[in-house]
């Protein structure tokens, strides 16, 4: 009893959904190790270009694992009644949201690991010179996209609309990561400069060059952003219209 | 000592008042009915007093807090029967009870939680594949497992066959014994009757009649309709009618008895009841009754 309890739960529930792992698992974790194995294998420079591909990969992790899946289990939930059902028990909603968080960011965190190791057996990227910084800011980054993805359910009318309501994050952030192929050199500069702002670009950075502070100010900023739009719109029941 | 206290609560949805001044109070181990049509505002009343929705104004106060403000202490010390609420429907009903004792602090044995809803044959069944009854009473394993002081119970048999009706009430009687408090709403007149001790009756975001009234009301509501023998005048009866033209009318809270009365009345004297009806009272019977008071 206590937040630990709705972590198992959302654990459980994460590796039950089998129609929610092929979105949240299997397509990020496919092209996670997939494209890097590819490039590797097609491309002059192998190693370097399927190094860059890996590390921008991170975002698509970050954006369906943790944001989309956690946006679209907690819809699919409100709108079922459940979150109202578990508000009936001794839980906090504190207990009930940080739970679900922490679950998701950990399923995040060890897909991310896991496809780091794949492409350095099959691609052969090198691991991280820093793992401290590594290991900072996937988990950092996990738990800030899983809160923003509890915030955002606020916008989504209901749980038929929640994938296709989190489909433009998705995209917008593998475009920013670069995980698209070129279409961001396309884009102006302006909007690169935008798109640099996004959770899962710091991410991204701090993995490709190591540094820490701007990423980490970053992820601060929309740590903060995630937690006052709960405070602020989170619904616990789906309207009644 | 008062369990539950509520004064003046109001409730508005925009410019509707779900919930428009109500006031009542439940002793500690008391069974208490909210009795109503639907849309009467019972389940908003509820969920003031679980502190699921914010007053408008007025003061709930559950074992002394306030539940709105003290809503983790609340919840901790009571259950909650919602009316509607979903469950996981891939778990099955010892998986979800299991579940939701880990969300609880000193929680009833599983065997136990399931023993009290009648649900032991059912503890490897997908909540999927429950009937609407059978759910409800998983609802009820659920809102006992804390063993909580208080127990709010939203239209509780609703969806249950007669039996598990009659089981439900037995469970929810046992724990008032056992010093449980209890607030029930039910749109059943004879629900409430069985069960409660007291009870108000709510229409439009008020209450309407409540304690005593309310009592003899609901009392008088059981019906027993036949044509007066020829011959025969209202006062010769062994039991007071009223007149609805040729109809004789006598209410009475057990409709059975009245008529099995008029019934060896009648034989006695060679006479014949005839078109004999007997029905136990509606709200909707009450309702009628209400209307010709206020009238
Ligand atoms: N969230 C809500 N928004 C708007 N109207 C509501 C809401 N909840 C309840 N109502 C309205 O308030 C009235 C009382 O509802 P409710 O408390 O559910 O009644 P009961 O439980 O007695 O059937 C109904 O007319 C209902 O439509
Ligand atoms: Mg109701």
């Amino acid at each position: 009893m206590s937040y630990t309890a709705t972590y198992r739960l959302g654990t459980r529930l994460f590796w039950q959904d089998r129609a929610m792992l092929l979105a949240s698992v299997v397509t990020p974790v496919g092209l996670s190790v997939g494209l890097p194995v590819l490039a590797r294998h097609v491309t002059a420079d192998g190693v370097a270009a399927a190094t860059q591909l890996s590390q921008g990969m991170a975002s698509i992790l970050l954006s369906l694992t943790a944001f989309m899946n956690v946006a679209v289990a907690l819809t699919t939930r409100r709108d079922q009644l459940v979150l109202k059902r578990l508000r009936a028990t001794g839980l906090t909603d504190g207990q009930i949201l940080s739970g679900q968080i922490a679950s998701t960011a950990t399923q995040t965190v060890i897909l991310i690991v896991l496809c780091a190791v794949a492409v350095n057996l099959l691609a052969d990227v090198p691991f991280p010179a820093n793992p401290l910084v590594y290991a900072g800011a996937v988990v950092a980054g996990s738990v800030v996209l899983a809160t923003l993805g509890v915030a955002y359910t606020a916008v989504i009318p209901r749980t038929e609309l929640a994938a296709a309501t989190t489909m433009p994050v998705f995209v917008v952030s593998a475009i920013a990561a670069g995980a698209m192929g070129p279409i961001r050199e396309a884009l102006p500069a302006w909007v690169g400069s935008v798109l640099d702002l996004l959770p899962t670009s710091a991410v991204v950075h701090a993995l490709r060059t190591g540094e820490v502070a701007l990423p980490a100010l970053n992820l601060a900023v929309w740590a903060v952003v995630g937690v006052v739009a709960i405070r602020l719109w989170f619904r616990w029941e789906p309207r009644r219209s | 000592m008062t369990a539950i206290h509520v004064e003046e609560v109001r409730k508005r949805y925009g410019d509707f008042a779900a919930v428009n001044g109500i006031s009542f109070e439940v002793a500690e181990g008391e069974i208490f009915a909210l009795l109503g049509r639907n849309g009467a505002g019972k389940t908003t009343a509820i969920e003031l007093l679980a502190g699921f929705q914010q007053p408008d104004g007025g003061t709930c106060r559950v074992l002394g807090l306030d539940p709105a403000r003290d809503r983790a202490a609340v919840r901790r010390r009571t259950g909650i029967m919602l009316q509607e609420a979903g469950f996981f429907p891939d778990l099955t009903v010892a998986q979800t009870v299991d579940i939701w004792r880990d969300f609880t602090a000193a929680p009833r044995p599983r065997d136990e939680a399931l023993e009290l809803a009648g649900l032991v044959p059912k503890a490897g069944t997908r909540v999927r594949q429950l009937s609407g009854g059978e759910r409800r009473r998983l609802d009820l394993a659920l809102a006992l497992l804390g063993r909580p002081d208080v127990l709010f119970l939203d239209e509780p048999t609703t969806g249950m066959d007669p039996e598990a009706r009659r089981n439900t009430w037995d469970v929810i009687r046992d724990l008032a014994r056992q010093g449980t408090t209890v607030l029930l709403t039910t749109h059943y007149l004879d629900e409430a009757q069985r069960l409660a001790a007291s009870m108000a009756i709510m229409d439009r975001g008020e209450i309407v009649a409540s304690g005593g009234i309310a009592e003899t009301l609901a009392a008088r509501s059981g019906r027993v309709a036949f044509r007066l023998p020829p011959g025969t005048a209202p006062d010769d009866l062994p039991l007071p009618v009223t007149l609805e033209g040729e109809t004789a009318v006598c209410r009475a809270a057990d409709p059975d008895l009245a008529a099995q009365t008029l019934l060896s009345w009648a034989a006695e004297r060679g006479l014949r009841l005839a078109g004999l009806e007997v029905r136990t009272a509606t709200l909707e019977d009450l309702f009628l009754d209400l209307s010709r008071s206020a009238r």
